[in-house]
């Protein structure tokens, strides 16, 4: 008999929500609950009339086993959200990126005088004698910049390669491998010695990544003379 | 005590399977798991069953989430799951408990009624729970001490009619009637009170 039907449908709604409901009887209104939609429905009614929460007065601490059981037994690991996607980490991130950059910036302008200064030693120009790029050396020697008058940028299949002619007269010595022509690079030290009145700085166009010989292989587009 | 709708985000959010699961679901058991210890002690007795109640009824709330109405009462839903988990777990461990149930139970049922239950908590659907609430208390109030004393018994102890007859040293049929007609008369009182919104 479906317990719908029965008129002591109130009286069972009521004993399962006091618990006093045992037994077979407790199990049959179990079952009728998820079977029959008006007795699940009567019972939410009395639900409400007779939702009586407890005082926190009621707590009482579980020993940390039972965490630590639910855990390992549910597998909870795997629903835990990673690392790099928790606001907290990114939090710490971000902190600590800042405080990173207020160092940075305050070192710096702490320090302007650490900058180096460059001095404009060389004008660099094509077939047409126009200055295109400016070349300058560093006060401590040791970094060369160029300056283009407008950008020039290589073709992505090929690079400048920007050399020492000595005065000497001897072989073209590399001195960087460049994408753009406005650029600033360190000399490398065994020819900074090299960078004197009379010997020349050239540009030439060579395959990407510089020359596969370790002489011009390509056209040279721009040659200047240094005066110091 | 969270509030009513973080409760139920964090039900949802286990309910939903994903990277942060976990995370609520530890949060939900931080926050709730003592008073709900709390509930299962008062029936079950002893302390390690209770915690075997409260592990059993975790892992029910982790895996049946997504059957959580969330317009309904999360609180209360937790709650009734962890009173069915230790009603069920005492009808196999019936000898054990008899006999400890005696020393422990309030001798003053009126007291305990405001000692257990929170009457003006802010309850978790809203104005009309609220009100629901304490209309119970009053009805409650207006019943016959024996009957209240029965049901609060039944209810915070989770004892049968046997072991209330035992306790209260009456009949079972006493006992049976005076559940019933509590029950009843509380029904009654706060529907008339649904109704007329005394």
């Amino acid at each position: 008999m479906k317990l719908v039907r029965t008129p002591q449908l109130d009286a069972l709604c009521g004993e399962y929500l006091l618990g006093s409901l045992r037994g077979p009887a407790r199990r049959r209104f179990e079952r009728a609950l998820r079977d029959e939609p008006l007795v699940a429905l009567r019972h939410q009614y009395w639900q409400r009339l007779f939702a009586l929460r407890y005082a926190p007065a009621v707590a009482t601490q579980p020993s940390a086993a039972v965490w630590k059981r639910l855990a390992r037994e549910l597998d909870l690991a795997r629903y835990r959200t990673p690392w790099f996607r928790r606001l907290s980490f990114w939090q710490v991130w971000a902190g600590a990126a800042t405080t990173a950059l207020v160092l940075a910036l305050s070192v710096n302008m702490l320090q302007p005088r650490f900058a180096p200064r460059f001095v404009d030693i060389a004008q660099l120009a094509g077939a047409d004698k126009n200055p295109v790029v400016t070349a300058g050396l560093s006060d401590d020697r040791k970094q060369l910049h160029l300056r283009a008058v407008r950008p020039v940028v290589a073709g992505p299949r090929q690079s400048y390669e920007v050399w020492l002619l000595p005065e000497s007269g001897g072989a073209p010595i590399s001195l960087a491998v460049l994408g753009q022509l406005d650029a600033q690079f360190a000399l490398p030290a065994a020819h900074a010695s090299g960078i004197l009145s009379g010997a020349k700085l050239a540009v030439s166009v060579e395959p990407a990544g510089g020359s596969p010989t370790g002489a011009p292989t390509g056209p040279v587009i721009l040659i200047g003379a240094i005066r110091i | 005590m969270l509030d009513h709708i973080t409760t139920c985000q964090l039900l949802l959010t286990v309910a939903a399977r994903q990277a942060g699961s976990a995370e609520a679901f530890e949060r939900l058991y931080r926050e709730y798991a003592p008073l709900l210890l709390g509930v299962a002690r008062r029936i079950v007795r002893r302390r390690e069953l209770a915690e075997e109640v409260l592990h059993d009824a975790f892992e029910k709330i982790w895996r049946s989430a997504k059957s959580f109405d969330p317009l309904g009462a999360p609180v209360g839903w937790m709650t009734t799951i962890v009173r069915n988990r230790a009603l069920d777990l005492i009808e196999s461990h019936d000898v054990a408990r008899v006999t400890s149930y005696h020393d422990t139970i309030d001798e003053d049922p009126d007291g305990a009624l405001d000692r257990l239950f929170d009457w003006d908590a802010p309850v978790e659907e809203g104005v009309d729970q609220q009100r629901i609430a304490r209309w119970l208390r009053v009805c409650l109030g207006e019943l016959d001490a024996v009957e209240r004393q029965t049901l609060v018994l039944a209810y915070e102890h989770g004892l049968s009619h046997r072991e209330l007859a035992s306790h209260l040293r009456k009949p079972l049929g006493t006992i049976k009637t005076w559940i019933r007609r509590g029950m009843t008369n509380l029904r009654d009182c706060v529907e008339s009170c649904l109704g007329g919104g005394r």
